[in-house]
């Protein structure tokens, strides 16, 4: 694996991310590599706190750096060295950076914040290591943005929904969002330090910003703007301002830029409309999405046919899905 | 008075702070923790040590500093800890962890200013028996478990978990018995080497502190007072960072000035945008920034050292906290006549006082301070629009427009003298020209009613 940091991230609870994340962790080659493994706010309860089903615990192999906070170090079942006390701060303590002398378990809790977690990769790599593995949180993509981590794995299931076409459908549509193509070279050096507000480039390439308000802003107005070339929206593109966009003479048929994926709430059904209508979407920023996994079972218990539910997302993602326990059972 | 007390002053000493380049958040706090020094011998120390650092940065390698600077990165405030270590707590993993990385950590910081000739400039402890106490096997780096090597037991526990991981659990259980054990032994021999380990902290954040001073110094130009021996403050060449900072931006330059005051009150008059106000942010800038042991920004310096300082200007706060702004100012020059009374080295630095009332009553206001305050139990630096009679006081003028360019100087001014030059500056500002002629027009007849009256 060649991606400095991995996120795994679970479109829903008990779609199978942690199970997702301890078969990758036993399978990762650690004699040439440093691997450090943290999770963004808390995890690796022994027990789901949401649904009460159980839940895997993250089992350490010797060798491995991991990221969690003072008490859930101090809670630890292996033997550890400490390696550095961060200046990150969580509910539960700083957060502290150790290696693994023995295998064994650990509750995961990193950084709380994108933010901090990005700050700690930063550091970790004063460790030498190789490469960071992030738990992500529950149903949030924010630790997969390519701000954080550059590769990412997806786990989705019956949990995100128990219909197999509506599962497969709503999974593309994130898939399709993390594959959204980058912008151009200038786009990327002219938008990239733009850090708040919407702004255009015309067709003779002037940069303007409209209005100098935010994004999720009702007062944005589009007015004069029949020469626009590249709509590019720093902060969340949501439904009432793509709505805007794909009702705009001029602005529906332009590039509209995003920063990257995490920063897009629209409605599924009003993104494919907007795409149909001759829209383009790009961004700054992209992570590499590695694999999807899937759990068929969802925590009520309902089961759907593993083999026709990776075969169906295969086929309209085109990129690898494996359904983790399967795979276990089989081997 | 600590520096945190006094860093939101409207005098711009944020800004200076906000531009030191400390490496760690604890020698930022230890900075803004620190008192404001009064004695010549604290003054004098402080900028002993300073100079020194002054002369390092100016001579040693630019990647030495770097390295230097990555150094003083990794400084942690682990005082809870050391006060859990001095209270006879056992520490815990982490917290042993802290204190075998601060000992190594001033050990490294110590080797490499001894290759400078920086040694015992400032003062480190030896710390290498603490580092021997949690460095059981040599290894020489900051890295912290209960090693085998402290207990027979726990090595043999250990090796019996690797080769059996189905008992790990039970044997973990054991192995923790024997590792608070350890964790006992190691807080007792440690004990005696807290104050050692508190100062080793508060050194490598003074280190910190100091070297950010000396490169601030070589940014900006920045100079070492003198202490003056009498109440005479004299600066020549004196500038402001923030001013000329803002001025660079838009590929401007500052004019510095010269300008000294004493136990005679001083009253600085001149036009508007003339930086009269600048010029009382600057001064008590400096003497903060003295005071506290920081670089001047001037070409030379010579002051005196004062038990307080106040700075009275007009500023919006006040208005957020329900006051109206004159009632603000009232109460800001009231603190500092009740302080004066109290005695002590004072400076009271005072901008435009009374400006926002009628010039009747504003001139009566600002020649009975003149009056209250003018008997040499304080220095008074004070600026004003109004025509007020000098009343013993030092009177300053800022040179004003010429050619259509300002000149900020301070110049000698007679007593009452105050420019007239706030309709040609309106007027170089391209303000409405019906509006700058009529006030011309107004003047006109009222010099013609009032020929005795000076005005341009």
């Amino acid at each position: 694996m060649n991606y400095g940091s991995l996120s795994i991230v679970g479109l829903e609870k008990n779609t199978g991310k942690t199970e997702c994340l301890k078969y990758v962790l036993e399978r990762l080659p650690l004699a040439h590599k440093r691997v450090a493994v943290t999770s963004i706010g808390i995890d690796g309860e022994s027990v789901d706190q949401v649904t009460r089903t159980q839940k895997p615990e993250i089992v350490l192999r010797e060798g491995m750096y991991f990221g969690t906070s003072e008490m859930h170090y101090r809670q630890r079942k292996l033997l550890s060295e400490l390696i550095d006390v961060s200046d990150e701060s969580t509910s539960l303590g700083r957060v502290v950076t150790a290696r693994a002398l023995t295998p064994g378990k650990i509750l995961l809790s990193g950084p709380s914040s994108g933010s901090g977690l990005r700050r700690w990769i930063a550091h970790t790599q004063q460790h030498g290591i190789d490469l960071v593995i992030i738990d992500g949180a529950l149903s949030r993509l924010s630790s997969a943005s390519p701000a954080i981590s550059q590769s990412m794995i997806l786990a989705t299931g019956a949990a995100y929904s128990a219909n197999l076409t509506t599962l497969v459908q709503k999974t593309k549509h994130v898939v399709d969002l993390v594959n959204l193509p980058l912008t151009s070279e200038a786009n990327l050096t002219a938008l990239t330090p733009l850090e708040k507000g919407v702004w255009s480039i015309d067709i003779d390439g002037e940069l303007h910003e409209v209005n100098g308000t935010t994004s999720l802003s009702q007062q944005l107005h589009f007015d004069g703007m029949d020469r626009c070339a590249t709509l590019y929206v720093a902060g969340a593109l949501v439904d009432s301002l793509l709505e805007k966009v794909r009702q705009h003479p001029t602005l529906r048929k332009c590039e509209l830029v995003v920063r990257d994926f995490t920063k897009i709430f629209v409605d599924q059904r009003l993104f494919t409309q907007f795409l149909r209508g001759g829209g383009r979407v790009t961004v700054l920023q992209k992570s590499k999405l590695i694999a999807v996994t899937v759990n068929p079972t969802s925590p009520s218990g309902y089961r759907l046919d593993s083999d026709t539910l990776c075969e169906k997302l295969t086929e309209v993602i085109k990129l690898p899905v494996y359904d983790l326990l399967k795979e276990q059972q089989c081997n | 008075m600590q520096l945190k007390n006094v860093i939101e002053s409207p005098c711009g000493l944020r800004y200076m702070l906000d531009e030191l380049e400390l490496q760690s958040g604890y020698a930022r706090r230890w900075l803004l923790e620190t008192e404001m020094m009064t004695t010549a011998e604290d003054v004098e120390a402080a900028y002993a040590v300073l100079r020194k650092f002054a002369a390092f940065v100016q001579q040693v390698d630019k990647t030495y500093i770097t390295t230097l600077q990555f150094k003083l990165q990794k400084l942690k405030d682990i005082r809870t800890t050391i006060k859990n270590l001095h209270g006879g707590a056992i520490l815990d993993d982490i917290e042993l962890f802290e204190v075998k990385h601060l000992a190594i950590l001033s050990t490294d910081v110590a080797k490499l200013l001894l290759a400078h000739g920086m040694e015992g400039v400032v003062a480190i402890p030896d710390l290498s028996p603490v580092i021997t106490i949690l460095d059981p096997d040599g290894m020489k780096i900051a890295t912290f478990y209960i090693y085998d090597s402290y207990c027979e037991e726990l090595k043999d526990l250990r090796k019996a978990m690797r080769s059996n991981p189905d008992e790990q659990e039970a044997l973990l259980a054991q192995a923790s018995e024997l590792e608070a054990q350890v964790r006992a032994d190691l807080s007792r021999d440690l004990r005696p080497f807290t104050a050692s380990v508190e100062q080793a902290l508060t050194s490598l954040a003074r280190i910190d502190v100091f070297l950010a001073k000396a490169l601030q110094m070589q940014r900006w130009g920045l100079c070492f007072p003198t202490l003056s021996a009498t109440d005479v403050t004299r600066y020549e060449g004196l500038f402001n960072p923030q001013v000329l900072d803002a001025l660079a931006r838009v590929r401007k330059t500052f004019q510095p000035v010269d300008i000294e005051f004493g136990s005679t009150p001083t009253l600085i008059t001149g036009a508007n945008m003339g930086g009269k106000t600048v010029v009382l942010k600057t001064l008590t800038l400096c003497q903060y920034l003295f005071q506290y042991g920081f670089g001047i920004p001037a070409a030379a310096a010579s002051i005196t050292l004062r038990d307080e300082v106040h700075f009275c200007i007009g500023d919006d706060q006040s208005v957020e906290k329900g006051l109206s702004s004159f009632a603000a100012e009232m109460k800001h020059i009231d603190a500092v006549i009740a302080a004066s009374r109290r005695g002590g080295r004072l400076l009271a630095l005072i901008d435009e006082p009374a400006r926002t009332t009628n010039p009747t009553e504003g001139t009566a206001l600002v020649e009975a301070l003149l009056d209250v305050l003018g008997n040499g139990q304080l220095s008074l630096v004070m600026t004003t629009h109004y025509d007020v009679s000098a009343r013993g006081a030092h009177c300053l003028r800022v040179k004003g427009l010429e050619n259509g360019q300002m000149n900020y100087q301070l110049v000698d001014a007679p007593a009452g003298e105050v420019p007239h030059e706030a309709l040609n500056i309106a007027e170089s500002l391209g303000i409405d020209q019906q509006w700058i002629g009529r006030a011309r027009q107004l003047l006109e007849r009222n010099r013609d009613k009032n020929p005795e009256r000076h005005i341009i």
